[in-house]
Parts: structure tokens; sequence; C-alpha cells
């Protein structure tokens, strides 16, 4: 390690923002850790005991005119062409799970969601796609409770690690300290690959440590709870890969701040564009069609949860004249979603460098 | 300014030019400027307020790109060879810049990290500005002064043998500027070179061995001091005083004389006169006789003035290649204004 970058090392660690971002991590974790407390708690007996007496009534009731209703159902499927099972005329007989309220637990249970929000219907072009978006869409993070609400929170620990690089640079130009710092070594491509680096380095125990105390608030309440659900190795091998990859996409975006640090000058500025990119790109994204797929918020969530799903309109005209629009899933991969991040790094940070190089410093 | 034999110079810089752009144009910071500045000793760095001194030291330490010209530091020609001098300069320029939430010893220690500087030159170069009963506290916390010394701590830290001060007592009380003005003296007298910049005139003659003296980003005069104001004073002034009903015929006869006179309250100044003798003697004949007779020494605030009287700070401005006043730059004086400064003189 150069001497300049653990110098430049030192400094972030130094820093008040730096201080307040442990502060706000651990302030995240803890609010984490109580909103799942006070938002998954296991059914009450009393709950449970409610739901078991209505599923008895209607079990009861089944017992009587259960059959009537499945006639009644087929008929009516064979009236609208539909097969039985295609009109759900085998999904009608009562189930104890319809009454039990939902449980939420560490591990997201497909089932529990298909129950609460139904099936999610794939619109895919061809049945690779289909099947990865299936996949997608299958995987821990993509629930509605557990890992699956972490990684929404994990998303605030990259932005905090690129508010920390901007901040590392415009405090520096604004205060004029720089201009003393290059007095002292005046070789700017060494100056400012060791702050992007510095930035990269310096915030990965930030998010690695945050991460770490957001998963385990998390599991420490699932597990007073009973409620972790399916907890295989494989689950805690998917969670390792994403807070790799988690931590990755902090350094990169650490990097990207020191980038629009530089490029900006002003804090508020670079963060500000940041903002304006990620809102407009999940207000207008849409419009964009095909294009949603080298969107930076596109691709950092292809990154994090191991693959992304967007979906596009086709129109095509009917036989009468009218449009028909139908929607189409597409799959923006880990690889791509990664590809498109570090590309936006690299264009980023190698014109902040050239920036660095040649602008004049007051 | 001549250098004979082609003796060491600390700086030298030929034909420097540095424009600015803005949306009113384009602006000449400096204009085509040749500066020597001789290893050892003080050398004041002399010009309006405006006239390209912050910006001609910013291009000697690499923090502004000129647009043209070169310049050399211990003979390295700088920005490109920087690198292998930046060990032998320390800079302060303009007011000091250091990280406001950090004590002055984190400041420091983070400087001396860069360059490899030990631990313990910190503590040596806080204690040598004053500074040890407060480095703990942040910078922010710090007065002009301290943070001042604090500039200058820093600028010790590598031990340079050329120390550049911009405007070093801007802000500052009386006793702080004596405390920097016997600072660079006592840092010169140890064989170091200090280039100081500054507009307050008697601040640099009572320090300053040599001195040039810039004009809208040009060189108008250089040289020792002595010369310099030797130069000024080569037509003599002398004030005298004689008795009130006489003063109307004194002027009189001295203008007949072929002189210079103006009226300076209850006496008057007397310009162009070879010597005190030949005013004396002119008034002694037509019987005014003089109560007071003083030969006027040119100070080197007189010597600026004259030189830059009609100088406006700010720079000037460029539009289609030509000043806003209408014309070209006008021609440096510096010609007739330079003083030799020799080899081991200075």
């Amino acid at each position: 390690m150069s001497r300049l970058l653990r110098v430049e090392l030192r400094r972030l660690w130094a820093r008040q923002i730096t201080r307040w971002a442990c502060v706000g991590v651990l302030a995240l974790a803890a609010i984490s850790g109580l909103a799942v407390y006070l938002s998954a708690p296991p059914p009450s007996a009393q709950e449970v005991a409610n739901a078991q007496e209505m599923f008895a009534a209607d079990q009861e009731a089944w017992e009587t005119d259960g059959e009537q209703q499945v006639a009644s159902c087929e008929a009516d499927a064979e009236a609208e062409g539909r097969t039985p099972e295609e009109w759900g005329c085998d999904q009608m007989a009562p189930r104890l799970e319809y009454y039990l309220p939902p449980t939420q637990t560490f591990v997201p249970d497909a089932t529990q969601q298909e129950l609460m929000f139904g099936a999610e219907e794939v619109d895919a072009d061809d049945d690779a796609t289909a099947a990865a978006v299936e996949e997608i869409r299958g995987s821990v993070w993509n629930g509605w409770a557990g890992l699956a609400s972490l990684d929404d929170v994990a998303v605030l620990l990259v932005l905090v690690a690129l508010v920390v690089g901007v901040s590392f640079v415009t405090a520096e130009i604004n205060s004029g300290s720089l201009g003393m710092w290059l007095t002292f070594e005046p070789r700017r491509q060494r100056v400012y690959w060791a702050k992007a680096a510095a930035a990269a380095l310096g915030t990965v125990p930030l998010v690695l440590v945050g991460f770490a105390l957001l998963v385990a608030a998390s599991y420490a309440v699932y597990a007073s709870f009973g409620t972790l659900g399916g907890l295989t190795g494989a689950v805690w091998l998917e969670v390792a890969a994403f807070t790799g990859r988690l931590v990755a996409a902090g350094a990169a975006l650490a990097a990207v701040g020191v980038a629009l640090g530089v490029l900006f000058k002003h804090a508020a500025a670079a963060v500000g564009v940041v903002g304006v990119v990620a809102w407009g790109s999940l207000v207008f994204g849409f419009g964009l069609g095909e294009l949603q797929r080298w969107l930076p918020t596109t691709a950092l969530t292809a990154w994090l949860q191991g693959g992304s799903v967007f979906s596009t309109e086709r129109c095509t005209p009917s036989a009468d004249g009218v449009f028909e629009c139908l929607p189409v899933d597409h799959v923006v991969t880990t690889t791509q979603g990664g590809l498109t991040l570090l590309a936006v790094t690299a264009v980023l940070t190698l014109l902040a460098a050239l920036v660095f190089r040649r602008r004049d410093v007051s | 300014m001549s250098v004979p034999g082609g003796g060491d110079l600390a700086i030298e810089t030929r034909g420097l030019r540095k424009t600015y752009r803005s949306a009113r144009g384009r602006s000449v910071g400096v204009e085509g400027l040749d500066l020597q500045v001789p290893v050892g000793g003080v050398h004041g760095f002399l010009g309006p307020n405006g006239s390209g001194k912050t910006t001609t030291i910013r291009m000697l330490l690499g923090l502004v790109r000129p647009d043209r010209g070169t310049a050399t530091i211990f003979g390295h020609e700088v920005p490109r060879r920087l690198p292998e001098v930046v060990g032998r300069v320390g800079a302060i320029v303009e007011s000091p810049k250091f990280f406001p939430a950090f004590s002055a010893r984190r400041n420091l220690r983070l400087l001396a990290d860069a360059i490899g500087a030990p631990t313990g030159r910190v503590d040596a170069v806080i204690d040598e500005v004053g500074l040890t009963g407060r480095s703990k506290d942040r910078y922010k916390g710090y007065s002009l002064g301290m943070k001042q010394r604090l500039a200058i701590a820093a600028t010790l830290l590598k031990d340079p043998d050329l120390l550049i001060f911009d405007e070093p007592t801007n802000g500052l009380d009386p006793a702080g500027i004596r405390e920097i003005r016997q600072t660079m003296r006592g840092l010169a007298d140890q064989g170091k070179t200090v280039l100081v910049s500054s507009h307050i005139l008697a601040e640099v003659e009572q320090i300053a061995d040599t001195v040039s003296i810039v004009a809208r980003g040009r060189l108008v005069a250089a040289g020792r001091v002595a010369d310099l104001v030797g130069a000024g004073s080569a037509a003599r002034s002398v004030r005298l005083r004689v008795a009130a009903p006489d003063l109307t015929i004194a002027t009189s006869v001295l203008e007949t004389g072929g002189l210079l006179v103006r009226r300076e309250h209850d006496a008057l100044v007397v310009d162009g006169a070879a010597d005190a003798a030949q005013v004396n003697r002119a008034l002694g004949e037509r019987g005014v006789w003089v109560h007071e007779l003083t030969p006027l020494q040119a100070d080197l605030e007189s010597v600026f003035l004259g030189l830059t009287a009609h100088e406006t700070p700010g720079g000037h401005t460029h539009k289609g290649g030509r000043t806003k006043r209408g014309g070209p730059p006008p021609e440096p004086a510096h010609a007739a204004a330079q003083a030799p400064i020799s080899e081991g003189e200075a």
C-alpha cells in the first residue's frame, strides 16, 4: 500500500462525516431490527384458534355442498372454453393456510407470498428468459419479508459510501486544503488515484459491518420468534455472495462519489445529480423501453439481487384495428448489471482523473 | 535582471503568461513575466492587488497551468519536473488552508506522512512556531495569527531551501506582522531563500534584500532594494523651510533657477536639484535665509508608486485580442528600472 494511500485512508477515517456515517449505520441496523420486531411477530395463539375455528366451519359447509360448488365451477369453465384446472375448480376446497394470518420468516416463504399476492405471471419471449425470470423472482431477495426486505436497506449502505466519497474530495476542494496538499505532492494522478482508492477501500468496513449488523439484527428477531423459515447452508452462501456484491458496489459507488465530487466540486451538486438520475430512472424508466437495461438503477439491482427483471410493452394491432398492448419481461443478469456498474465507474473515474490533472487549483 | 556569471537562481521565469477565461472575455493574470530570484536572502515580490503575484506563485507550484513561458525552481523546469524539487520548496499561497475539523497536529501529521517526514519533525515544527500548547485544538478555532504560524510550520516540515510566502501578513495585528517578519528574516539568515509577495511596501523594505515589482502581470522593476531606492533618489529632492513671508519669493527664485517646487504645508519641496547646497546658495544670493534644509531620501514605496501609479488592480480584459482599454498592454519599464544583482550579493 502506497504511503499516499495510507495517509488518505487515515484522513478518511478521521473525518467527522465518516464517523457520523458509522453512527448512522448503527442506527439503521437498530431501526431495522426494531421494525422487524414490530412487524413480523408470528400469529398469536388466539389468532390461530380463530383461524382454525373459521376453517372448521367452512370445512363443514364444504362437506355439505362442496361437490355442488365444484360442479358449478366446472360448468362455468366449460362455458368459457377453459379446463376446470385453469378455472381453479380444484383449488376450491378450504385449506387451513388460507385462514391462518401470514407468517413472515427470515428466509422468505414463496408459498406464503403466493397466498398473499397471488402467482406472478411470466411474460417472456422465450423459455430461457422465462426460466431466468422465475429464478430471479424465486430468489430470497425478492420476497416480501425477512432477507428480502434487507436488500432495500442495503442499498442505503452503498449510498452512504457514495456520499462519503463525494464529501471526501469536495471538503478538500472547498476548504482550499487541496492546494496545500498539492504543494507537498504535486503528482496529481497519484493524488487522485490515492483518493479514489482510499474512498473505495475505506468504505468497505462501513458497508460490510453495516450489512452484517442488519442481517444479525434481523436473524436475532426472527430466531426469537422461531420463524427462521427454511434456513439452509445454501441460503447462507447466498447471503455471503450478496454481501460480497454489496461491498463491491459500495466500493464502486465511493469511487464514483470521488469522481463526481471532483467533476462538480460541490457536494450538494454531486449528490443532487445522483438523486436526479435515481429519481428519473424510477419515475420515467418504464418509458425508456428496452433502454432500461442500461440504467444505473437497473444495473445496481441486478448486481445486488442476482439479476433483475424489467418489463416493456409490446403493442400490436388486433383484427378490429385496435392496438393491444401486452407486457414483455426482460432479464438483466448479475454479470450484465456488474459490467454496467463497472463501466459507469470507470468512465466517471477516468474523466475525473483527467479533469483533476488539468484543472487549475484555487 | 542580470546575473553575472550565470549565478544560481532559486526561481526563474521567462515569458510566463496566464489568462483566465470568463463570460466577460479573457482576463490576463500574468503577461510575459520574466522573474529571477537569486539563491539566498529575502526577495520581495511586489505589486498592486491583481498584478499577478499569486497567479505567478501558483504557476511555480504547479497549481495553475501557464499558457506560455517557462519557469524553473533550482534549475528544474516546473511544473513538469516539480516532483523532483518539491521537497526543497515550502509554500503558503494566500491564506493558510488546512482541514478545518482536524487539529493542528493531525493536519501536520498527514502532511508529514505524505512526504515521509518523521513524526518527531511535526513536534519540532509545532514547537518552532510556538503552537505546542494549542496543537490539539481544531484548526477552525484558530486565530488568523495562529493559522499563519501553523502554515509556516507546515512549510518547515520539509526543511526546505526555498520558502514562498504569499501575502503572509494579511489580516495580522502589528505583533503578528512583526513576528512573521522576524521569522522570514531568520529563515533567510539560516541560508534559505525566501520569496515573499506583498503589496505592503514597508513590510518588504525592512526585510528584503532584493525585490521584483510587477504590475499588470509584467515585471516593471527588479534589483536590490538599496539600488532601486538609490535610483529613485538620483534626482535629489530637498525639503526646506523659510520665514512665511519669504515663501513666495523662495518659490519664484527656485523656479527661475529651473527647479520644480511644490508647497507642502509650511514647507517647500524642491525636485531636480543637484544637491541641497545648490538650493541654499540660490536662496542666499537673493537674501532668503533658510531655517531648515533636509535632503529627501526616496523609499521603496515612492519607487513602487512611481512605477505602478498608472496601473489598475484586477488584471485587464482582452476581447478579440485587444485590451479592454482599446490598445495593447503597455511596455514594461523594467529596462530602465532594473538594477543588477551580482552573484553572491543577494
